[in-house]
């Protein structure tokens, strides 16, 4: 009995996985086929589920009309360079949150709580101001330190939650051993950790990858523009240039999925061999 | 610093701890304050002065009035209700399909990296590409949504979704699920994979069934978690102007306006920084009185732990 | 050893900080005089920021640019491209900080605002040594000297309306093209087929949607309407209290219930131009800048243009939009900055910039060019022929309410084609707010 309940159960498990991936892949798919379909076809009517004549005329465009390329890299220097700085000082931050009572922690997760409510156009101007005063405007480094400033209150909440669940027993384990706080953390917590902390940085990559505002506002040069900024431009006057935008959002996910592929693999072991090793 | 808090021995020892906690929190606090709150503060003046881009030569104080002008625009009310609807459907949808297929995805099965990297995708795009997409998807004339419902047969004239009031709020919605799953299924997945096995190993002998489990051992487990994601992406989808504004733009008829895109329309028609700052503030101030309605009320469960 | 690694971790987060710093200055160093060094002559560079920007133009100004270097040797030029949508906001955002930049795309709708904010540099002195200033057509000095009588910008073209109709669809149940509002509606009404998602107009009910509500209001004021002042008739009153703008509204009204697709009451400039082009609407009401874009999509004999529709007493208006080149006020470089202004001002160079991007050129001797004379642009001509029946009006961009009325007016429009509100409503309450806008004008 016990057999048949699951094979149904497997069933129906699959079907609604399937249903899922079907929702959430369409509007993927639907950019793939519209970027190797001809300029022409793309509007054409009846709506084609499959390109009637296959191309691949869209991506040489974007590669041949902007600089693709190296927005391509300058948005992965600035989301890369900003989300490892953002780890380094959410994790120090983070971890003494979450393994220390003292005065005024309360009100420091507070602080960072609160920044979260700020909508972000309001203090816009003045930052501009301080930034152009500051030398940073127009400069990836500028841009990266935005984008670091912005997702540490929202890796810190989050890292400490992480912390919290590993028990201290570990570390103090290890300060018995002869090891440091700053040691414990980096030995023996660092590893345990490796699914929080990849998943922390996976999402202020995203998020560095995908900002379009302060990348508009904050650059001037071709040469510094990043990939939402240049996909951005696609839109014109009086249309879409579904074409290019298409090609260009299948080439700017591919990074972001590379980065999931990798970083679950950290998820799933990051746990189980941390904890033997603790 | 760092000579301090190597003396950890024994006498010293707290106040090394106080030199440790110091240092690692200095980096985070001081790049907030300096590049958040400060000009966040600057900003929040324009919200009491007469601050318009059409004449910044003659700025000052004017009280609330920016505030009374924005409760008596016509569309504040209903974009305030939008917002409520726009957040608390958006939320339990995001949150119910997410835990469930993050508890699906929990047991390892065949390609199940591969899946999950494909169902993270939304969360890989940007809002206004998202809402970019998804308005030619529902669009009234060659959109693919219409075609396949007529397709199946549901329909046989194509809906208007994004030109009339009575549809606009739900597609809007419907594309902000899409786009939110993503994260409640990465961080919820992330904490069910902390969940030790052995309680459930303890409970199996107990002899509790499956709904039990879930209900008595793992959400409980996980409750920090589920706790603070939600509240983030409460403040979140209030905060999310991108995907309305460029699949509706807020029309038809301010229909589909929530608080957030009612005050990008402030800045953008006019330039209007001050009212939009008194837009922004009441949002705030509401996000706010939330967060600590949130917390008292969840406190026997630790949430957040503050 | 551990003492080793503590020391690390505090490290190493200044030493990011640090880096980010660093490589800060790097960039930023690069903007100005570092050049200027290795020769004995200054070398100037000077930044430009454009806003109604596409690919095509962008090319366009880029090779005009190059051009101009190669002229004055000492001069180089960086040219900014913000995506469309944002651009005016960003522009803004560094006029107000000062940041670097000597010349600027200034439009009508915010020429007033950088006036009023003492950004721009007035023209005027340049413009009176300028050689060709003196072939400019009255449409463009009108709009050059649109605030305070004086040179703010140099326009390069006119924006215009006029109707794109399709030919194919027309002939198919061989019908004549409109000349009025009312022959629109009757015309449209024909080809008219939801069935078989066939309409006669692409209406727009999204984004801009006012600019067409003032139009019709207009041309059922007929020859009342100020011409420079355009939303109020020449008596002082506004272009909403006449009976003739409850008419008009309706004739709107039923333009979208009946002859234009249901959809479009959300419809903005991409939408409108594409149900043309895809064939779902058989006319369109647009700028000179559309021609290219349907020249692309359609077979020369699908389509054609013709004068806009008039009003009952047979009068039409059409709006002078333009956009051009602007200095800032605190350029270091005003003498280049004018030198590049002048030079894309040209006869020369105007006339292939406006072919390139679709507007009407500034300069009277572009009126024997070919281009504009035959095809596409040829209803600009015959319209230009009747000033009395196609009157020309200055946009009321000036107005600081003109931003709110963009917003409202659209919003309002959705609601009232929507039959939420009046005619008679619709029309009190846009005449009550320009009344009380000319009055906070005056004061």
């Amino acid at each position: 009995m016990t057999d048949k309940r699951s094979a149904g159960e497997r069933i129906v498990r699959i079907l609604v996985m399937a249903a899922f991936l079907i929702v959430v892949i369409f509007p993927l798919y639907w950019m793939l086929i519209t970027s190797l379909k001809p300029k022409k076809d793309i509007f054409s009517l009846p709506i084609h589920y499959w390109p009637k004549t296959l191309t691949f005329e869209n991506y040489e465009n974007i590669f041949k009309i902007t600089k693709f390329h190296i927005y391509i890299i300058n948005s992965l220097v600035v989301s890369l360079g900003a989300a490892l700085v953002v780890l380094t000082i959410s994790t120090l931050s983070s971890y003494v949150l979450a393994r220390f009572k003292f005065r005024g922690s309360s009100q420091v997760m507070f602080f960072f709580f609160l920044t979260q409510v700020i909508p972000a156009f309001i203090g816009f101007a003045p930052l501009y101001l301080m930034m152009s005063k500051l030398n940073l405007v127009n400069s990836l480094s500028g841009l990266a330190l935005v984008y670091t400033v912005m997702a540490i209150p929202f890796s810190t909440i989050m890292l400490k939650g992480f912390f919290q669940r590993v028990p201290s027993s570990l570390e103090e384990a290890a300060q018995i051993d002869g090891c440091s706080r700053l040691g414990a953390l980096v030995r023996v917590i660092m590893p345990v950790m490796l699914p929080g902390l990849s998943a922390t940085f996976i999402f202020s990559f995203v998020q560095n990858w995908n900002e379009l505002f302060f990348s508009v506002m904050v650059i001037d040069s071709e040469k510094l523009k990043t990939i939402p900024v240049a996909m951005n431009s696609f839109i014109t006057k009086f249309d879409v240039d579904w074409g290019s935008m298409s090609a260009a959002t299948v080439l700017s996910v591919v990074p972001t999925l590379i980065l999931f592929a990798l970083c679950q693999k950290l998820i799933v072991q990051g746990l189980t061999q941390g904890a033997e090793k603790g | 610093m760092s000579t301090q808090a190597t003396t950890s021995k024994s006498s010293r020892k707290s106040a090394s701890a106080l030199w440790f906690i110091l240092g690692c929190l200095a980096p985070a606090i001081v790049l907030v304050l300096g590049f958040t709150y400060y000009p966040m503060l600057r900003g929040i003046v324009m919200a009491f002065q007469n601050y318009t881009l059409f004449d910044l030569t003659n700025v000052h104080f004017i009280g609330f009035d920016n505030f009374k002008e924005v409760l008596k625009s016509d569309n504040f009310l209903l974009a305030l209700k939008n917002s409520f609807y726009w957040v608390v459907v958006s939320l339990v949808l995001q949150f119910v399909i997410g835990f469930g297929i993050a508890l699906l995805l929990r047991k390892q099965f065949f390609g199940r990296g591969v899946y999950q990297g494909m169902i993270f995708f939304p969360w890989a795009m940007s809002g206004f590409l998202i809402g970019l997409i998804w308005r030619w998807l529902f669009n009234g004339q060659i959109g693919v949504i219409n075609d396949l419902l007529i397709k199946i047969g549901i329909i046989d004239m194509p809906i208007a979704f994004l030109s009339s009031p009575s549809w606009g709020m739900f597609a809007v919605i419907v594309a902000n699920v899409w786009y939110g799953i993503a994260f409640f299924a990465i961080m919820l997945l992330a904490a069910l994979q902390s969940v030790p096995e052995e309680i459930y190993e303890a409970a199996a002998v107990d002899g509790t069934n499956r709904l039990q489990k879930l209900f008595l051992i793992t959400v409980p487990y996980i409750m920090p978690t589920i706790l603070t994601t939600v509240m983030l992406r409460v403040i979140w989808i209030t905060n999310f102007p991108d995907l309305i504004y460029s699949m509706t733009n807020g029309g038809p008829a301010g229909s589909t306006h929530i608080l957030a895109t009612f005050m990008m329309d402030k800045i953008l028609y006019g330039g209007e920084y001050g009212q939009a700052a008194a837009v922004g503030i009441i949002m705030m101030v509401l996000l706010v009185l939330f967060m600590f309605f949130y917390f008292s009320a969840s406190k026997h469960e630790k949430a957040g732990d503050f | 050893m551990l003492n080793m690694k503590k020391a690390a971790g505090f490290v190493a987060v200044p030493v990011l900080i640090s880096m980010l710093a660093a490589c800060g200055s790097n960039d930023s160093s690069s903007n100005g005089a570092k050049e200027s060094a290795s020769k004995g002559v200054q070398k100037v560079k000077l930044t430009m920021i454009e806003s109604l920007s596409s690919p095509k133009r962008t090319e366009f100004l880029q090779q005009s640019i190059k051009e101009f270097e190669a002229q004055n040797p000492n001069i180089t030029v960086e040219l900014i491209t913000p995506p469309l949508e944002s651009a005016d906001n960003k522009i803004n955002t560094m006029l107000s900080a000062k940041q670097t930049l000597d010349i600027l795309e200034v439009r009508d709708i915010t020429v007033k605002q950088f006036v009023n904010n003492g950004y721009l540099e007035n023209l005027d002195s340049y413009a009176s040594q300028w050689p060709d200033y003196g072939t400019l057509t009255p449409g463009a000095l009108t709009m050059a000297k649109d605030v305070d009588n004086k040179a703010y910008y140099i326009p390069y073209g006119i924006y215009q309306r006029q109707l794109f109709y399709r030919k194919d669809l027309f002939a198919e149940k061989g019908l004549e093209v409109p000349k009025t509002w009312e022959e629109l509606y009757e015309v449209g009404k024909k080809l008219t087929d939801p069935a078989k998602n066939k309409y006669g107009y692409s209406y727009r009910g999204g984004a801009g949607g006012e600019q067409y509500i003032t139009q019709i209001v207009q041309d059922y004021n007929g020859s009342n309407v100020n011409p420079k002042d355009s939303v109020f008739n020449n008596d002082g009153s506004s272009i909403f209290s006449t009976p003739g703008a409850v008419d008009a509204l309706e004739m709107l009204k039923k333009i979208y219930k009946e002859v234009s697709p249901p959809d479009s009451a959300n419809w903005a400039f991409a939408e409108q131009v594409q149900g043309f082009t895809s064939g779902t609407t058989a006319m369109l009401i647009q700028d000179p800048d559309t021609i290219d874009t349907v020249a692309t999509s359609l077979d020369a004999s699908q389509w054609g243009t013709a004068p806009l529709p008039t009003g009952p007493s047979g009068v039409s208006h059409f709006v002078l939009g333009a956009a051009g080149w602007g200095m800032t006020n605190y350029s270091e470089h005003k003498e280049e900055a004018w030198k590049l202004i002048s030079f894309l001002s040209s006869p020369e160079q105007n006339l292939k910039f406006a072919k390139t991007s679709g507007v009407i050129p500034i300069h009277t001797t572009a009126g024997s060019d070919e281009f504009f004379k035959t095809g596409a642009y040829a209803p600009y001509i015959e319209m230009g022929k009747q000033p009395e029946k196609y009157v020309g009006v200055k946009p009321f961009t000036n107005y600081q309410g003109y931003a709110l009325y963009k917003k409202n007016g659209t919003e309002k429009g959705q609601a009232f084609i929507m039959g939420r509100t009046g005619a008679a409503d619709f029309a009190k309450e846009f005449d009550e707010f320009w009344k009380k806008e000319k009055a906070n004008d005056k004061g």
